[in-house]
């Protein structure tokens, strides 16, 4: 909302400066964006009236205009290209100041410039640097000031249950409550023509709440506003164009309700009605374009066809031009949501349509119409014949009763209860009884307080939310119930970080078709789809955070960070049954290998293995098993599922040459998805002290050499099995493939240590257990003992 | 073999010449070897002694004892004199360049928004508040009817929606709905908060994005005020931007709570003076208020008895201020170069 501080003024006293004005209204809740002192920005700059054009001599992109100051003729260069002879532009001629700069006589590519026309920014009149601004009145010769005079200009964010904030009179009502000052409304005549109900006809009940309507005969639409009313309507950001269209304007900014006024001999049959749009039925809107509506549009029409859309914008046809004597005066009340449809399906916003999509009162027609019929009576001339008035289910009015304590319990203060009836009676509030229990009525323009908490925010943001003390909350605090995942999920991230993997987020949208397919065998193959996506690139729910990963590895690759190591934890979007979408946080790691091949990537797998199992190891009991597997997007030989008690939880694994290839990622990588609530089992592994050993322990390494796709894990069982009760632990030490095994065959390196709680273990006793495993590995896998 | 005085001479003679020139401890603990040793002249000697006559074997065994002593001494004082020259040229002999630091070990960063959030947590779990999770596919009762946002409510403009292919189903707005849920599961007292994701069709630029983040928080008791509202809102927002930070609270407008507020804190670049990266030297960091009555009776809870307090912020929003950061859209743009500053 733009308000003119000039203006305000007329409808309330202000005796603070402007900072303070700012500030109040601000904390209020309404927050003043932008403080502008309009026509400081200037001096010196006169009207003119261009008379010629021509081009410049030596520059194709400039042009001489000639322009009368009333006085003379003098030719400036410009380079503005909106510029028709007969528009009257300010004129900065040596001496004038825009801003900080003083205008001089100069010369342009050889040519004289006697001064300069100006743009709206360089006035500080506007944003736009594109154009000269083109006055729409004006006297040539006079000083700018005249149709720009000296005016500051706030602009404020209104709240959306606000709609009757939207205008001067509104603020100023805040004014006088935040100050205490009282308010000056404009004077309201009552005096109504008689009822001519056949004028209208609303067939849409379900679309409009009232229609107040005037006739008026008589209009001399031709008379020129008044300047204060001109300068008005141009501070607030609107365009003056003739004395019955400026007044609705100048009503609805002054009281808030929009207006429309219908050149009333154009109107066949003469007489509206308030219906629905016939499906495709045309109009010609005041903006020039013509738009096809729908069933669901509201329009005012006449016997014919849509002479308007309701609430949003009029129809050309019958429009107020300079001939137009009668008038129809239409100040209706909108149903919000059928304004919001229409003005939304369209791309349509107007000062209209944004008031009424906020659900305006209908209390605010009545005298919206008398004020703006009262103002063309006496100056454009015209006689308010007939009025209508329909009104079908009349607002309710309200009391709203609170209990003594109430505006203390709520804010947690202490206020007089004199202070809190003045600022409601400010408000215009009814005090209707305040003896123990308060009552109130809210006044008809608020449709927003209903309640007593409604009212209590009326007291707490006037009197101010800096005199609310600051607290904190009882002395019964609950008892913290540790979130356990949540701190399991930061100890998983301080692992990777420790193991030189960076933590992404990545979208949770992705492309359905686009997308590298590589997944969790459990996730379901089909992914949530989006059905109102703004890219086709983002229209459905990840299944797996893999691709998204996978994608950051080549994004990365490509802005010269190849090697990008990168990990997420996140939820994954798995369409469940009927209309579920199941939400499994996953633990995703993905590390790019630019380069070694195989052997690179290998190496990279058997880390990223370690550091699952780290991550589990720090979190759950249970130790990590990885099984040989298969996945989609996975290398076929380097894949493996990750186990917990013998069911699947993840998959880690080289990445499918395919996929690399579909994201275009150089090299390999290797990657890993678990369902992380499950790599943790869900808990918090507490650590556990046991006694320590008495008798020292014997640790022997076991060698053997083993051909074909033979799991260690294999090996580690039947090791265990073989091992008895004094195995106490076996580690995988290392592989090794290469000639001194011989081609095909692989050496595997084990730790093993043995230990009694009840003696210390003999040499021999231990040998005898190595050859039962060796003997064992030798018959269950051929394997050889290497020594 | 027998032994003479010349050849207990000898010895001596030798000894003496050879620890002087001993070159550095090692060669000096070699000779105290060959000299002391059992394979060493002077053993031998003493060794010796057994088959000289009885008359000359005490002034023999004296002298070698003697010169046995005499070594010992020389060793240790030669081997004091090499630890001293040692130790005193250590710092020419090994010095280096001490300002050659190679890069340090690797470490991965953890994302900005974890490193955001964890400072929330830790500021709210000192007050006793739990953190809460929710679904982000939601539906449209605790997304917005459940919060007074029913069909063609204004506030639904600002909440455009992703919607799932069922049409019933859409990726949470705001972070809100996980009030009513946890309302819905719990008694009071309530203390929360609750991170997570939200989603709107909002047209991206460097302070919006489709996705991004929020926090929630929700108290519900018997008898809490606004001031217990204000008083959290203080201690959140100087616990995490300095003690330094003034807080401003004015007025605003949320469907679900009433009244609604809304919290700002003095720009730390400017200090309250105004600039470019401030609204008049204020920085708005969260919207707040009093649970609307109704939400209370959505989650069922009986507004006779609780009342409650929200509040909710932009979790980027707040990594960016606290971290400097100028563009929303860097947090979901995975470049390393990026993640790697946190
Ligand atoms: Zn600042």
């Amino acid at each position: 909302m733009v308000i003119s501080l000039s203006w305000l003024r007329e409808l309330v006293d202000i005796s603070v400066d402007v900072a303070t004005l700012a500030e109040r209204l601000t904390l209020a809740g309404n927050e003043v964006e932008r403080i502008h002192d309009q026509g400081a920005d200037f001096e010196g700059v006169v009207i003119a009236e261009v008379k010629g054009l021509r081009p410049h001599p030596n520059a194709d992109k400039l042009q001489l205009a000639a322009v009368w100051t009333g006085q003379a003729t003098v030719e400036v260069v410009t380079g503005a290209t909106n510029l028709s002879v007969g528009d009257r532009v300010p004129l900065a001629l040596e001496g004038a100041r825009l801003g900080e700069r003083r205008i001089k006589r100069q010369v342009f590519r050889g040519v004289w410039s006697q001064g300069m026309l100006c743009s709206p920014i360089e006035l500080g009149l506007g944003e736009d640097a594109t154009g000269i601004l083109i006055l729409d009145d004006g006297i040539e010769g006079h000083d700018l000031h005249e149709v720009y005079p000296a005016d500051t200009i706030l602009v404020l964010e209104i709240k959306s249950n606000r709609p009757d904030l939207l205008c001067h009179l509104g603020i100023a009502r805040e004014v006088s409550a935040i100050f205490g000052v009282p308010l000056k409304p404009p004077a309201v005549p009552s005096d109504r023509p008689p009822m001519a109900s056949k004028l209208t006809t609303i067939e849409a009940l379900d679309g409009c709440r009232r229609f107040v309507g005037r006739l008026i005969k008589g209009v001399n639409n031709m008379t020129r506003p008044p300047a204060w009313m001109t300068a008005r309507l141009r501070s607030a950001g609107v365009r003056p164009i003739s004395i019955v269209v400026d007044i609705t304007n100048y009503v609805m900014l002054e009281m808030g309700q929009p207006m429309h006024a219908f050149d009333f001999q154009h109107l066949n049959g003469g007489r509206v009605v308030v219906r629905r749009a016939h499906e495709g039925e045309e109009l010609l809107c005041l903006d020039g374009f013509k738009r096809l509506l729908r069933a669901t549009d509201l329009v005012v029409a006449d016997s014919e066809h849509a002479q308007g859309l309701a609430g949003i914008i009029g129809g050309e046809e019958t429009a107020i031009t300079l001939q137009t004597a009668d008038v129809l005066l239409e100040a209706a009340t909108w149903e919000p949501g059928s304004i919001r449809r229409t003005a939304r399906a369209l791309g349509l916003r107007t000062e209209a349509s944004q008031r009424f999509e906020k659900g305006l009162s209908p209390a605010l027609a009545l005298p919206a119409i008398d004020r703006a019929a009262a103002l063309i009576g006496e100056l454009a001339g015209g006689k308010p014949t007939s009025s209508v008035d329909l009104y079908p289910d009349p607002l309710k009015a309200i009391l709203i009763e609170i209990a003594p304590d109430r505006i203390d319990r709520v804010l947690g203060l202490s206020i007089k209860h004199t202070d809190a009836e003045s600022i409601l009676e400010r408000l215009e509030f009814k005090i209707e009884r305040s003896d123990g229990r308060l009552a109130v009525r809210p006044p008809d323009f608020r449709l927003d307080c209903s309640i007593p908490e409604d009212v209590v925010e009326e007291v707490g943001r006037i009197y101010g939310y800096d005199r609310v003390p600051s607290t904190l909350p009882g002395e019964r605090v609950p008892v913290r119930d540790l979130y356990e995942r949540q701190d399991a999920d930061e100890i998983a991230r301080e692992v990777l970080a420790g193991r030189e993997v960076d933590e992404a987020v990545t979208n949770s949208l992705i492309s359905a078709d686009g997308t590298a397919n590589i997944r969790l065998p459990a996730a379901p193959a089909s992914l949530a789809r989006i059905t109102n996506p703004m890219a086709e690139t983002r229209n459905a729910l990840r299944a797996s955070l893999l691709p998204g990963l996978l994608e950051a590895l080549a994004l990365n690759a490509r802005q010269d960070q190849a090697g990008a190591r990168l990990f997420e934890v996140g939820p994954a979007f798995w369409r469940g049954k009927l209309d579920r979408v199941d939400e499994p946080r996953m633990l995703a790691v993905a590390l790019h290998v630019p380069s070694g091949g195989a052997p690179a990537a290998l190496i990279e797998l058997r880390n990223l293995q370690a550091i699952l199992a780290t991550v589990r190891d720090r979190l759950a009991i249970e130790s990590t098993e990885f099984r040989q597997s298969q996945a989609t997007g996975f290398h076929p030989g380097r894949t493996a599922e990750i186990v917990d008690q013998g069911e699947p939880i993840g998959v880690v694994g080289e990445v499918h040459p395919d996929v690399l290839a579909q994201l275009d990622l150089p090299g390999r990588a290797v990657a890993a998805e678990v369902l992380f609530d499950r790599l943790t089992a869900d808990g918090r592994r507490v650590p556990q002290a046991r006694p320590l050993p008495r008798f020292p322990g014997v640790r022997r390494d076991l060698t053997v050499v083993i051909r074909g796709k033979i799991a260690s894990n294999d090996l580690v069982q039947v090791i265990r099995q073989l091992g008895g009760y004094t195995l106490r632990d076996i580690s995988m030490q290392s592989e090794y493939q290469g000639p001194q095994v011989g081609a095909g065959a692989r050496s595997l390196s084990f730790r093993l240590l043995y230990q009694a709680d009840d003696r210390t273990l003999t040499n021999d006793e231990v040998a005898g257990i190595q050859q039962r495993i060796v003997e064992g590995l030798k018959q269950r896998f051929g394997a050889e003992v290497r020594s | 073999m027998s032994v003479n005085v010349g050849d207990l001479d000898a010895i001596g003679i030798d000894a003496r010449r050879r620890i002087a020139s001993a070159p550095d401890e090692a060669a000096l603990e070699q000779l105290r070897v060959e000299l002391l040793g059992k394979k060493g002249g002077l053993t031998a000697a003493l060794r010796g002694l057994g088959r000289l006559p009885a008359d000359q074997r005490a002034a023999a065994g004296a002298r070698a004892n003697s010169l046995k002593a005499e070594i010992e001494g020389l060793l240790a004082t030669r081997a004091q004199q090499l630890q001293e020259t040692r130790i005193g040229t250590l710092a020419d002999r090994e010095w280096v360049d001490v300002t050659f630091v190679p890069n340090p070990i690797r470490r991965g960063h953890l994302h900005p928004l974890t490193l955001i959030l964890r400072e929330v947590k830790a500021i709210f779990s000192r007050i006793g508040y739990d953190v809460a999770l929710g679904p982000q596919v939601e539906d449209e009762f605790h997304n917005f009817e459940a919060l007074n946002i029913p069909q063609d409510h204004p506030a639904r403009d600002t909440m455009d929606s992703f919607y799932l292919e069922d049409g019933k189903l859409l990726l949470r707005t705001h972070t809100s709905p996980v009030q009513i849920r946890y309302m819905q599961s719990h008694t009071p007292p309530i203390r929360i908060i609750a991170p997570g994701a939200v989603y709107r069709r909002d047209a991206t630029d460097p302070s919006h994005g489709s996705q991004f983040y929020q926090f929630e928080g929700l108290v519900v008791d018997h008898d809490i005020r606004l001031s217990d509202l204000k008083g959290t809102i203080e201690y959140f927002a100087r616990s995490l931007f300095g003690s330094d930070r003034r807080i401003r609270i004015s007025g605003d407008h949320f469907p679900f709570t009433e009244p609604s507020i809304g919290a700002s804190v003095s720009c730390g670049l400017c200090d309250g003076a105004g600039c470019r990266s401030c609204k008049a030297g204020w920085l708005e960091i969260l919207g707040a208020g009093m649970v609307h009555p109704q939400v209370l009776r959505n989650g069922g809870i009986d507004p006779q008895h609780f009342s409650g307090f929200a509040f909710g912020a932009g979790l980027d929003r707040l990594a960016m201020l606290k971290y400097n950061v100028n563009d929303l859209r860097m947090f979901l743009d995975k470049d390393v170069s990026f993640l790697r500053q946190f």
